[in-house]
């Protein structure tokens, strides 16, 4: 362990990007992931029967499709149409319409929760329902969504591993390179596995404190 | 003056007939208590009023306007009509001040401050200053109701539409509200008030329609509508609200402060108004 450690010194470059990499790729996704999600919701519950059911399948659609047939579709089938993506974007396309499914079903359960009358009282004081779902929906069931978006974080931040796949040198590809390179598979797979397990502790604490700071009043936290 | 005329309004829905023909008038400065049994229409034919609902026929004038016809601006007739809810109906995740300077900001478009400032007025006149900075969990149903009547006059409406506003209250509480009511009345405030309580329609001393079936079935004060002389319909309903409120629940002056209203078993049907 302690030479593949010093291993890891030597070749830090490497390492570094590749962790960096894993950083981008999971905040970015994170972020377009989550606007993808609020931007579904709003499609989902603002339109008429077709439009729901059109958000619906997209929901379910990407929820029951692996992740990696689509970056493989993207990455490797696209070419042969003559469009050539780089990893980058195939894992960000990719990983945003996968995420974002996610997302929007989580804000659907707790729009459930919401109390009818409020959003009643919102339009009958001539809100508009742009202006209800701004001021009155979202930030509830953004709040109300605090644990199941945070997860989904943490889930982004230990599946962008994947991205290896594609090409994408992010932190994984990096180790396993190493890996090939010492012979030391063991070794190499088990501080991988610290290094996701350290960079997750760091989003759970992030996420509790989001948690406590965002909680609604009146709602009691189920722990 | 004649603030809100409402002439042979009515509504189906599936071929059932909810509203059937209703009219009255209600004058600038006067309360009109709409009262009748359950699933009678009540709340429909407020929703009509500011168009949350749309009636299949009638004529609906309000400030000397059409409100029915088409290019009726309703996110401004709505701005003209305080709605008070039986479920108080409060933001959860505002404050009480956060609550009732919300369409100041985002319909007024009102600096913060100034909002804030006409917002504590309303609360105060509500007696509810003291709890501006609360949550809606963290305050009794009383004060809930209290809190929502502020939000409505915090937009200067030209009426007050209030929908069962003391179903939800234990009788002690009813009465807060019920205090208010007469306070309004006394400033000349235009008031529509559809309730179940009679104590409530006695105090407010307005006159009384009664609404059964989709129809105004008659229409007075309340002693003349309820007393011997009353319309069979009035009389029954009238003996059942009697046997319902011997048969309440006592007094619970201890009640729990968070009386979360439970969301309905399906919860919000989406944004959009059907
Ligand atoms: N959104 C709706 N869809 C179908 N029926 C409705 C709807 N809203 C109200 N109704 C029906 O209209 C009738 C009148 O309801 P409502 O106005 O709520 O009565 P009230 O307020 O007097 O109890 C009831 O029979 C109810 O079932
Ligand atoms: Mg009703």
């Amino acid at each position: 362990m302690a030479s593949f450690l010093a291993l890891m010194l030597e070749y830090w470059p490497q390492v570094l990007s590749g962790l960096g990499n894993t950083l981008l790729l999971a905040a970015v996704i994170s972020v377009t992931g989550l606007a993808g999600g609020v931007v579904v919701f709003y499609l989902a519950i603002s339109g008429g029967p077709l439009r729901r059911r059109l958000t619906e399948g997209y929901i379910s659609f990407f929820i029951g499709t692996p992740l990696i047939v689509l970056l493989f579709l993207m990455y490797y089938g696209l070419p042969q149409w003559g469009l050539k993506l780089t990893p980058f974007t195939v894992a960000v396309i990719g990983f945003t319409l996968n995420v974002a499914a996610y997302n929007a079903r989580y804000l659907m359960t707790a729009f459930r929760g919401l109390d009818p009358d409020e959003l009643q009282a919102a339009r009958a004081q001539g809100f508009s329902d742009l202006q209800v779902f701004q001021l009155v929906i979202l930030p509830q069931v953004m709040r109300l969504s605090v644990p199941a978006l945070t997860n989904q974080v943490i889930l982004n931040l230990k599946d962008s591993s994947i991205a290896f796949l594609i090409q994408y040198a992010e932190f994984f590809a990096q180790m396993q390179d190493l890996a090939i390179r010492s012979f030391r598979f063991l070794d190499a797979y088990l501080v991988a596995g610290a290094v996701y397990l350290a960079l997750v502790s760091v989003v759970v604490v992030a996420a509790r404190w989001l948690e406590r700071r965002y909680v609604l009043p009146g709602v009691r936290r189920a722990r | 003056m004649t603030l809100l005329s409402v002439q042979d309004l009515k509504l189906e829905y599936d071929g059932r007939i909810i509203l059937d023909g209703v009219s009255f008038d209600l004058a600038q400065g006067e309360l009109k208590v709409i009262m009748g049994p359950s699933g009678s229409g009540k709340s429909t034919l407020l929703r009509c009023l500011n168009r949350l609902a749309t009636p299949t026929g009638g004529r609906v004038v309000f400030e000397g306007r059409d409100v029915l016809g088409p290019g009726v601006d309703e996110r401004a007739l709505r701005q003209r009509i305080g709605f008070v809810f039986q479920n108080f109906a409060l933001y959860r995740h505002l404050t009480a001040l956060q609550n009732v300077t919300l369409a100041l900001r985002h319909l007024r478009r009102m600096p913060a401050a100034e909002a804030d400032e006409r917002a504590l007025r309303q609360l105060a006149r509500m007696d509810m200053q003291a709890h501006a900075h609360k949550y809606p969990a963290q305050l009794s149903g009383g004060q809930k109701q209290r809190v929502a009547i502020a939000r409505a006059l915090a937009m200067d409406p030209a009426v007050l539409f209030f929908d069962e506003p003391t179903s939800a209250l234990d009788p002690l509480m009813s009465r807060e509200v019920v205090n208010i009511l007469h306070q309004l009345r006394d400033e000349r405030v235009s008031m529509l008030c559809v309730t179940h309580d009679l104590y409530l329609a006695r105090a407010a001393g307005g006159r009384v329609m009664f609404l059964d079936e989709g129809r105004i079935h008659a229409e007075g004060e309340v002693d003349e509508l309820f007393g011997p002389n009353a319309d069979p319909r009035v009389r029954a309903f009238f003996h059942q609200e009697l046997r319902q409120a011997q048969t309440a629940q006592p007094i619970d002056a201890a009640q729990p402060m968070d009386q979360a209203q439970p969301a309905g078993p399906s919860g919000p049907a989406g944004l959009a108004e059907r």
